[in-house]
């Protein structure tokens, strides 16, 4: 596995909320088409240790690297131009916008250029029957809805709203923050069958709090707590790591009850 | 087929304003359709990109200003006069909004209207030697008629300031039908999840900025044109909200509510100040009301109710014009 090369590289990352560190001195190196998961619990710095990578914070120590190039200090926008690609925890789509004006934006951005004169030159009009959101639309069911305000949607409906956008992007590296929180079962599903197509041939990183629904199509997990990783393997090895069983199955009854038995 | 569902909107809502210049006074007609292309800046600012602004004649006064002086010390066309206003208005409002924009919403509003005093007091005092201050800039005489369209006879003027006003809701339109108008939209009310797209949040406020005040300033050229003058009393202070108060009225983010707006409040303005000594008090409480039962102005609450009318004829129209066209 470590001969694949590397997409993103953080080393020593740190970052303080006032008093709180919520990300301390984390370490973390993610290949090229490793699919691999943080759990951890509430508050344990995921989510901060995504805003780190993506750019939405600056470490106060430490750099990250992405395919070799040092991005500590650059910006979003920046990075998104190189491939990174990111979901939110509180879904976050355009909910004054149709579903498919919402992928329409998505895809022109990452396949025109972003410049003003070509935002001002083309119409919504244009991308609505481009193949590929049309062929977007059918793999995550969104036909129904596409002409639909987004704020007329069910959560369900925007959360695969929004992991439709980042997909249809083709990023080098994915990363999705709770993808599957608050979903039904059905819909869990639909979003992991989706997902189980891009194993192997795209890096993904998803941040899950129910490890149990992707256990078991992550090559790697990761686990925090307290802003630092107290193991880091394969799930089951993971698991079985002793600070782990001590400090994050106490605290967090889901994860626990996840090896056992699926709701 | 397309083009002319695209197009027929426009036409109708410009033909009802030609209808208006038959029936209503010309001065009425005039102030109507300057005071829209007016207020669609603040609208558009609004509506669709978020930003509430009690600065807009500060922009208006730069485009008015500039007019003037070129009236007043340099030439008579009026078309150049309009052009020059235009062009400042541009000028000023690339240098002020990259700072501006920064803001957020509220310190917006607030810096907009510091502007605003800013250039009241410039106009007023400041700047009095060369313009005259509360006296302002007289030079109707001046004024060189102009061929074809003479823009200093006020009928041939509206003429001017209407199709003036068809371009530039033409453009508006096409705006919001844009990519730059769903950027827009988007980042109206989720900035993040533009910038996550790798879209440059920045650079779209400012181009939303800089288009809306050009209008603005558009409009102030059309003011010191028609009025023959201009004074401070055109960025005064107390004249600050009324583009905002129009865009309420009229409906915030609808295409055509600011047209419907600038007629109701000049309608209101001209009826009921003859009846009404506090005809504002009028307007305040008609403001309370539209938000209080939806905000969403006369216009916002017509469109939906006309657009189900509209499409049962215009069904059948769509299918007359079609055989008129196979034949
Ligand atoms: N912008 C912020 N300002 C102050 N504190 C913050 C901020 N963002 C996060 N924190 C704090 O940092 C810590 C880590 O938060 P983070 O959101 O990264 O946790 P998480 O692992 O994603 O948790 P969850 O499972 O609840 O999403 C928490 O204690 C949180 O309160
Ligand atoms: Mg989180």
């Amino acid at each position: 596995m470590d001969g694949r090369a590397e997409t993103i590289r953080a080393d020593k990352v740190t970052k303080r909320f006032g008093g709180l560190t919520a990300v301390d001195q984390v370490s973390y190196v993610l290949h090229e088409n490793e699919v691999a998961g943080i759990i951890g619990s509430n508050g344990a710095g995921k989510t901060t240790f995504f805003n780190l990578l993506t750019g939405y914070y600056l470490p106060d120590e430490g750099t990250i690297s992405y395919c070799g190039e040092d991005v500590t200090r650059m910006t979003p926008q920046q990075r998104v131009a190189r491939g990174m690609m990111r979901t939110f925890q509180l879904t976050s789509t355009f909910d004054n916008l149709s579903v498919v004006d919402n992928l329409g934006l998505a895809y022109f951005r990452a396949h025109k250029k972003s410049g003003l004169m070509q935002l001002l030159f083309n119409t919504r009009k244009s991308q609505r029957n481009e193949p590929k959101i049309v062929q977007t639309m059918d793999t995550f069911d969104l036909q129904d809805v596409r002409d639909r305000e987004v704020k007329n949607l069910s959560l369900g409906e925007k959360r695969r709203l929004e992991i439709a956008m980042a997909i249809l992007v083709d990023p080098k590296v994915l990363l999705l923050d709770e993808p599957l929180a608050g979903l039904a079962e059905s819909e869990i599903q639909s979003i992991l069958g989706v997902l189980r197509k891009h194993v192997g041939h795209q890096t993904i990183l998803i941040v899950e709090h129910k490890l149990s629904h992707v256990q078991d199509f992550l090559q790697r997990l990761t686990v925090m707590h307290e802003g630092r990783i107290i193991a880091d393997g394969t799930a089951e090895e993971a698991l079985r790591h002793p600070e782990v069983r001590r400090s994050y199955w106490q605290i967090d009854v889901t994860a626990e009850s996840a090896g056992v038995a699926t709701p | 087929m397309n083009a002319l569902r695209w197009w027929w909107g426009l036409v109708l809502a410009f033909a009802l304003l030609v209808v208006m210049r038959v029936f209503l006074p010309l001065p009425f007609a005039n102030e109507v359709v300057i005071f829209s292309i007016y207020t669609i800046g603040c609208n558009f600012l609004l509506g669709r990109v978020g930003f509430i602004s009690f600065g807009q004649p500060a922009y208006l006064a730069v485009g008015a200003y500039a007019a003037g002086f070129y009236f007043t010390y340099f030439g008579a066309n009026p078309y150049i006069g309009i052009v020059i206003g235009i062009v400042v208005g541009f000028i000023v409002a690339l240098i002020v909004g990259p700072f501006f924009v920064r803001l957020r919403s509220d310190y917006f509003a607030l810096v907009n209207l510091a502007l605003a005093v800013i250039i009241y007091f410039l106009m007023q005092k400041v700047l009095a030697p060369i313009t005259n201050g509360d006296n302002g800039l007289w030079y109707l005489t001046n004024l060189e008629p102009t061929p074809v369209l003479d823009l200093t006879h006020p009928s041939q003027f509206f003429i001017f300031a209407l199709l003036v006003g068809f371009a530039t809701w033409a453009f508006y339109k096409y705006l919001d039908d844009s990519i730059y108008g769903a950027c827009c939209l988007g980042a109206k009310i989720n900035e993040d999840k533009l910038t996550f797209l790798g879209y440059d949040n920045f650079r779209i406020r400012l181009t939303a900025f800089v288009i809306a005040n050009t209008t603005t300033a558009l409009a102030g050229a059309l003011y010191a044109v028609y009025l023959g003058f201009v004074s401070p009393e055109i960025t005064s202070p107390t004249r600050a909200v009324d583009p905002v108060v129009v865009t309420i009225l009229g409906g915030v983010g609808t295409l055509y509510g600011p047209i419907v707006g600038a007629i109701a409040y000049t309608g209101m303005k001209d009826v009921l100040s003859q009846i009404l000594v506090n005809w504002e008090l009028m307007i305040g409480f008609l403001l309370v009301f539209i938000m209080l039962a939806g905000e969403k102005g006369i216009w916002g609450t017509l469109e939906p109710r006309l657009k189900k009318l509209f499409f049962r004829k215009a069904a059948s129209e769509t299918a007359g014009g079609s055989k008129a066209r196979t034949a």
